[in-house]
């Protein structure tokens, strides 16, 4: 076990939901760790995000997911000990905005970004582990191009039965609309969803879906994906905030509404993972074991 | 007190003694069980577990009135000869039944059946890695405090602030705090009650290390074989058909709490599913019909909501808490 001695604490990364992140150098190994220090409150105690984060990630040992190292306790707070990682995707996305437009990634990059996204994302699911708040901030990378999943605070297991399932969960762009409809029922879906908003960023360097609160996003996700209804999702009507008078639309062209933001031409497969990972209807949204059977990896498992 | 309202649904027996003994079918889905009913059996559990670590505990310390403790089972929990005290201690026991903090904790803490097994769980996680650790009518409160304060806050997404779970269990929120800490520290964060955890986290602590990553530490050690996690569920659904097992029957039970025996409402082997559409008429209802027919919980547990009970001075203050 470690001792907060053993660390040097170097320059502030960020701070997190519920915590201040800094650079680390581990004085004995000489490697450079993340030190996330989670104040201890009087009224809270150990914050229920760190208990989540520890136990779960501590579990969780994969090329495509942040390690955690050790816990230290001190005093009034604890100190997560991660794996350093240089950047997290949207910083790196904002570094390639030019003037006012951004950019979106190269298509080999995307290809290999969203790879590893499903390869960590595959895991914890087969770990019976939700992340629930997937978004480019929560995705680190680093300088040899590897994608690890990080920031665990929302996460959850499932299968353990409990009354309660939040709908508030997930960073509202990227919040699948069977939750943005009140769902508490939802499982691994929720975390596919924000893997499709994901690799539509990548490819545009801007969020797909950008609203400002759940009425708008929700309306946002209609005008590009259509208005579903119990032909198309059966069971809808029946979610909490359905809406009989949501504006009803159909599907659009997901190709044209992307192509204009990228600068190489996209191919038909790319599209078609997209709507796989893009379904309104939970249910029909591929898992992620299947996205990365998808062809566009084609490369990758042959 | 706490006589039970009879379920509407119960078949009578009549003992031998003339008192009526409820029989309560309970589903075999331990998260389909009505609350009240996993309280009392929850209860019984650890009464019988009580009584036998009290026993032992007397036994070793006891040289002069033999004739008083009489021990049920020779358990030899731990090696040492003394009775090493923990923060979990209370100077004497807390004069609140184990049966009515539990209704308490779980009325006023809003504790769902998962939180409670996952409590009993914990029991068997926390002493194999603690052996210091042992419940028992001095620990069992604060244990039980503990346990489901963790188990709210790392299973469930609602849950209350600490302060909240230390009023309501008589404890400074100082001090829950504290007992929070120390409960993660010594099962090593591992608050999932998965297939092989009690087996990682005892390797853990081994190792000394904070994962079971470390390769160094692998060495020497055997794995545990099984790699593929499961969610928890089948370890609470363990939990709950042994418990319902071993202290199902009221006669055989040391808690009198409540007037019932436990038994499955399908013939085992049966699928649960089955049973229930088999057999609707039988089926146990949940929480909301069960408060209705149990007044008397809710009124005794009201009355004392007044003014929180709080345990008498503790000694935690004067331990010098063993560090590993």
């Amino acid at each position: 076990m470690s001792s907060s001695s053993q660390f040097k604490q170097l320059e502030k990364l960020g701070n997190g939901t519920y915590a201040t992140v800094y650079k680390g150098l581990n004085k004995t190994t000489g490697v450079y760790v993340a030190l996330k220090e989670v104040k201890l409150d009087s009224e809270e105690g150990t914050p229920s995000t760190a208990i989540r984060e520890i136990s779960l990630m501590k579990e969780l040992k994969h090329d495509n997911i942040v390690r955690l190292y050790d816990v230290i306790h001190t005093e009034n707070k604890l100190t997560l000990v991660f794996e350093y990682m240089d950047n997290d995707l949207k910083k790196y996305m904002d570094s390639r905005i030019v003037g006012n437009t951004p950019r979106g990634l190269e298509l080999h990059l995307v290809k290999y970004f969203q790879w590893q996204l499903l390869e960590g994302l595959a895991f914890c699911h087969e770990n019976k582990i939700l992340h629930r708040d997937l978004k480019p901030q929560n995705l680190l990378i680093n300088k040899k191009g590897q994608l690890k999943l990080g920031d665990f605070g929302l996460a959850r297991a499932f299968g353990i039965p409990v009354n309660t399932f939040s709908s508030e969960v997930v960073t509202l762009w990227y919040r699948a609309p069977d939750v943005l409809m009140g769902s508490r029922t939802y499982s691994t879906s929720i975390d596919i969803w924000s893997c499709g908003c994901i690799l539509a960023e990548m490819i545009t360097g801007k969020p797909l879906f950008l609203g400002s609160n759940d009425e708008e996003q929700l309306k946002l996700i209609f005008d590009t994906m259509g208005t579903p209804n119990e032909a198309t999702w059966p069971g809808v009507t029946s979610l909490p905030k359905y809406n009989a008078n949501f504006q009803q639309r159909l599907p659009k062209d997901l190709k044209m509404i992307l192509q204009p933001y990228c600068e190489s031409p996209l191919d038909d497969t790319v599209i078609d993972l997209l709507h796989g990972l893009l379904q309104l209807n939970p249910d029909m949204r591929l898992s992620a074991k299947q996205a990365l059977h998808h062809p566009w990896f084609a490369e990758y498992y042959q | 007190m706490a006589e039970g309202g009879v379920a509407k649904q119960a078949n009578r027996n009549e003992e031998t003694t003339g008192c009526e003994i409820q029989t309560v079918s309970l589903p075999s889905n331990f998260s389909l069980c009505s609350r009240y009913d996993l309280i009392a059996l929850i209860s019984r559990m650890l009464v019988f577990l009580i009584q036998i670590n009290d026993d032992a505990a007397q036994k070793k310390t006891g040289l002069a009135d033999s004739g008083k403790g009489e021990a049920t089972d020779a358990a030899d929990t731990d090696g040492s000869s003394e009775t090493k005290l923990t923060r979990f201690h209370s100077s004497v026991p807390p004069p609140i039944s184990v049966y009515n903090y539990l209704i308490r904790l779980t009325k006023y803490s809003a504790l769902e059946p998962s939180v409670l097994l996952t409590s009993i769980y914990y029991i068997d996680l926390l002493s194999s890695v603690y052996p210091a650790f042992t419940i028992n009518s001095l620990t069992v409160h604060r244990f039980l405090l503990t346990a489901t304060t963790v188990a709210s806050k790392g299973l469930c997404d609602s849950f209350c602030t600490n302060a909240h779970y230390a009023k309501v269990g008589g404890v400074q929120g100082s001090e829950l705090n504290i007992l929070e800490s120390e409960f993660l520290k010594k099962i090593n964060y591992r608050v999932l009650p998965r297939d092989d955890n009690i087996t990682w986290c005892k390797y853990e602590h081994r190792a000394h290390e904070f994962t079971i990553y470390n390769k160094a530490a692998l060495t020497n050690v055997s794995k545990p074989t099984h790699t593929q996690r499961n969610s928890g569920y089948n370890v609470l659904q363990m939990y709950y058909h042994k418990i319902i097992q071993l202290v199902g029957k009221f006669s055989s039970s040391l808690d009198k709490s409540k007037k019932a025996n436990y038994v499955f409402e399908n013939v085992p082997g049966m699928s649960s599913a089955l049973s229930t559409e088999k057999k609707p008429a039988l089926k146990r209802h949940l929480d909301h019909n069960d408060q209705k027919n149990q007044p008397d919980f809710i009124l005794a547990v009201k009355k004392s909501s007044t003014s929180p009970y709080t345990f008498k001075k503790h000694v935690t203050e004067e331990l010098k808490f063993q560090k590993d």
